[in-house]
């Protein structure tokens, strides 16, 4: 049979049977995570198709025309690099990092079928986020510009072409980084993030200053002229993203012809690039395997583990060559029992050396990083009710996110000690503290990420104060309540015959955390921020102003939140606890 | 069958294997020791093509894995110490999956498939997903998969791990089984007993160097024990100071292997 035929039958069959378990185990899981794209799904689209619809009657912005192209250019760039990051760190994981490796590369099947599998599935895990937030801002791009049948029916084609260029430059990047760096593959991959996200803090500071007050009192064009000289960089004629929105620009004219033009150059391109990495992977991916495993850093094998851990942190003894990270988070979290602090800094170990697992929160937050960046030019001159409305989306979008992240990361964590728990198990420390350690890290996580895409995006509205500290106190009882949860219910419900985290995840206890998680949050953002926001909204809009929240109610209501969100948590801990504490093993 | 000639791996500085010469033939069972970290593992990982030697080379039925290597791995099959099969793959689903890797004929495929489930015992669970195998089941399913394709190299890394004495025995019955039919099994492990009754030749490895290489009878001389395969084991391995002979100096001639 030929090799990629059978690879295509493999993943039909690996898809099929999952398909089925995952139903027959639990059939609210795909329920609800259907019920759940389809609410952010709907969300994207209503708020992309307010968008321009706003630009085009209200500001009279040409759909067509150049403004309406960069806002295309930057979402297809920003895609362009999140694709070769995800697909690059998913390729990795696959291709050097998974017990599947050795089976294979030990079969007779050629390197480079090896790669074009993984290659596929690579991509298709990566854009499936491009999926659930790309096409609903480009339907509703069509729709407002009331494009023809055939813009829809090039989409999808556009799309599967374009994926092809940032998938192949990530999957390319992996194999040279593992050949040419295998002692620095992580510290490289680490210099290249820090690098992007300067050069995009950077552009997003010029950008903030540009769209300053002080520019709009130029004439409008002169100060359309120079802001969108800041999005030169998108607009090279040699960017594939640009080629995307040229295209998808020139069907919406009806120049059918040079749309297809575009089209091709993004196949013939993305084919000849992908033609590139997969020739090279028939040479660079046995080496690469080669070189990673025999030519990696042997420091680990001279880290010996003696002594209390505790007091060697603490003394910072050279019998322990832990990386700075590690010291630098055991001295953070002073204010917790040392022997907890070690079973945090062994979960955050884990955690960051697992690429697929910190990769997808990156993309993630890549993702909405890059929505509260450029939300900020649909709202410059909007204010009140519209910025309060967008601001409060925002915060339901991270609680969301969060919500995700507790219950595919934190809820599966005390499941995946699994046979080895019984080390935890017989440490000298109370079963509690176990429990205590994964809240903590997961609250300390929760809070970082969520409370710093909450602030940029408030920052990005030029929010109040009040607001802003509402939000960030909102995603403080949001993380404690959602850790609580998700330990507590862990522990609850554990699997210690599961090594698979989103297996776990997918099963009957990961199914009620998840919908535990969703009420608890729809309870704490509606006690908690959407009174606030709903008297400032309609407070402003007097003709709305039928229902009579005043701020005492808005105080009340999030004073109840507050019990709700210390309540909840604990509830869940304490079972947890109890459940731990009962625990045979 | 397997040829190892001269080769050397090198990890950084370190030299995980040192010059390294095995010739051995068909329908050969070749038992592998060693203490923990004398390169076992590493030796297996290059005569699959899943690391390539810093110096020498390795030949698999005449093809070099470097220059061959597509060729060389379509002769073998390789069970890891902790072997792989797909989660989300029934058993049967996965044994197709290797028939149809390794090109067999549909018609042939069938035959085979069934044949390896009447072997190893698979049918109550062959159309299970294989997430739900116990380790023995695992095993004997991995092996299935193994000996699907008709290999003419067996590559074996502690297979006994974990195995019920059943389950060892049948194991044991079917290495001898296959080497008799002219499969060459190269067998890696740390259970000397197993290796004393089954193995045609020994080889001990330590260090990453050859330091005895025979028949049983042979190694006795060598180590000037009549005992038991773990007291030649023991007794050729012990530390460089306490051994009367230097490992340096140790001779093994590379002749044809003789049955026990």
């Amino acid at each position: 049979m030929n090799q990629a035929l059978l690879f295509q039958n493999l993943r039909i069959r690996l898809l099929r049977n999952s398909w089925r378990a995952m139903v027959l185990q639990s059939s609210m899981r795909p329920l609800t995570i259907f019920l759940c794209s389809l609410v952010v799904w709907c969300f994207v689209f209503a708020i992309s198709w307010g968008g321009f619809l706003f630009l085009q009657t209200e500001v009279s912005v040409p759909m067509t025309g150049e403004i309406v192209g960069v806002l295309l250019d930057l979402l297809f760039l920003s895609l362009a690099v999140l694709l070769v990051f995800s697909s690059g760190l998913i390729l990795y994981g696959s291709l050097f990092a998974s017990p599947e490796t050795t089976f294979l590369l030990s079969s007779p099947v050629a390197a480079d079928q090896v790669f074009a599998y993984k290659f596929q599935g690579a991509i298709a895990f990566s854009s499936w986020a491009f999926l659930l937030l790309g096409v609903p801002i480009l339907i509703a791009y069509g729709i407002v510009c009331d494009a023809s049948w055939i813009f829809y029916a090039l989409l999808p084609l556009f799309f599967l072409g374009f994926t092809l260029l940032p998938g192949s430059l990530g999957g390319l990047a992996a194999l040279l980084i593992v050949n040419y760096f295998p002692k620095r593959r992580k510290q490289v991959l680490a210099a290249c993030l820090v690098g992007l996200v300067m050069a995009v803090v950077v552009w997003i500071y010029r950008m903030a200053q540009a769209s300053s007050s002080e520019l709009w009192r130029d004439e409008m064009r002169e100060a359309v002229t120079r802001l969108l000289s800041y999005f030169q960089f998108t607009r090279n004629p040699l960017a594939p993203s640009h080629w995307v929105s040229l295209g998808l620009r020139s069907v919406v004219r009806g120049e059918v012809g040079l749309a297809l033009y575009y089209l091709a150059l993004v196949w013939s391109n993305g084919l000849f690039l992908y033609l590139i990495a997969a020739i090279s992977s028939t040479w660079l991916y046995p080496r690469g395997y080669n070189r990673m495993t025999t030519g990696g850093d042997m420091r680990r094998a001279r880290v010996a583990s003696v002594g209390d851990g505790a007091v060697a942190y603490a003394c910072g003894s050279d019998s322990f060559r832990e990386s700075w990270v590690d010291r630098l988070l055991y001295a953070a979290l002073f204010f917790i029992h040392p022997r907890t602090r070690l079973l945090i800094i062994k979960d955050f170990r884990t955690f960051r050396r697992d690429p697929q697992q910190w990769g997808q929160i990156l993309a993630f937050c890549g993702l909405m990083l890059l929505y509260f960046a450029n939300i900020r030019r649909f709202v410059e001159n909007i204010s009140g009710p519209y910025q309060s409305g967008i601001s409060f989306m925002n915060l339901c979008a991270v609680a969301l996110l969060l919500c995700t992240y507790t219950g595919r990361f934190v809820f599966p964590m005390l499941s995946l000690e699994g046979r080895k728990f019984w080390i935890l198990g017989l440490l000298p420390l109370e079963r509690e503290q176990l429990l205590w350690g994964k809240f903590v890290f997961s609250m300390t996580g929760g809070i970082l990420i969520a409370g710093g895409l909450v602030l940029v995006s408030d920052l990005m509205l030029l929010m109040p104060a009040l607001p802003v500290l509402l939000h960030l106190l909102t995603v403080f009882v949001l993380s404690a309540g959602l850790s609580g949860l998700s330990v507590g219910l862990g522990a609850c419900m554990p699997n210690f015959r599961e090594s698979d985290p989103s297996k776990i995840a997918a099963g009957f206890g990961g199914t009620l955390n998840l919908v535990a998680g969703l009420l608890f949050l729809l309870l704490v953002l509606g006690l908690m921020a959407a009174p606030w926001h709903a008297e400032t909204m309609l407070g402003e809009m007097k003709e709305l102003s039928m229902l009579p929240i005043g701020k005492g109610i808005a105080v009340i209501c999030l004073a109840m939140g507050l019990a709700v969100g210390a309540a909840s948590p604990l509830l869940a801990m304490r079972a947890g606890i109890r459940a731990l504490r009962e625990m045979e093993f | 069958m397997i040829k190892l000639d001269r080769v050397t791996k090198q990890y950084g500085n370190k030299t995980a294997v040192h010059e390294l010469s095995l010739d051995i033939a068909a329908g050969e069972l070749f038992a592998f020791l060693g203490p923990n970290g004398a390169g076992k593992t590493t030796t297996i990982k290059m005569m699959c093509g899943l690391l390539f030697p810093t110096s020498g080379a390795v030949y698999i039925g005449g093809h070099e894995l470097r220059r061959d290597g597509d060729r060389a791995r379509q002769l073998l099959s390789y069970v890891p110490d902790q072997p792989f099969l797909y989660e989300k793959l029934t058993g049967r689903e996965f044994l197709q999956f290797i028939t149809d890797m390794y090109g067999l004929p549909r018609d042939k495929a069938v035959e085979r498939i069934a044949e390896v489930i009447e072997l190893f015992e698979l049918h109550e669970f062959i159309d299970d997903l294989t997430e739900r195998y116990s380790h023995g089941m695992r095993q004997r399913t991995v092996f299935a998969s193994a000996l699907v394709h008709e290999p003419r190299v067996l590559i074996v890394d502690e297979p006994t791990v974990g195995l019920d004495p059943h389950s060892v025995r049948r194991l044991k019955d079917l290495l001898r089984r296959q080497a008799d039919q002219g499969t060459t099994v190269f067998l890696s492990s740390h259970s000397l007993d197993v290796v004393e009754e089954l193995a045609d030749r020994i080889a001990i490895i330590e260090h990453g160097r050859l330091v005895a290489c025979g028949t049983l009878k042979a190694l006795r001389d060598q180590a000037a024990v009549d005992g038991s395969l773990e007291e030649v084991f023991l007794t050729l391995t012990r530390p460089v100071e306490d051994r009367v002979t230097t490992r340096d100096s140790i001779s093994f001639p590379r002749s044809a292997w003789e049955r026990k």
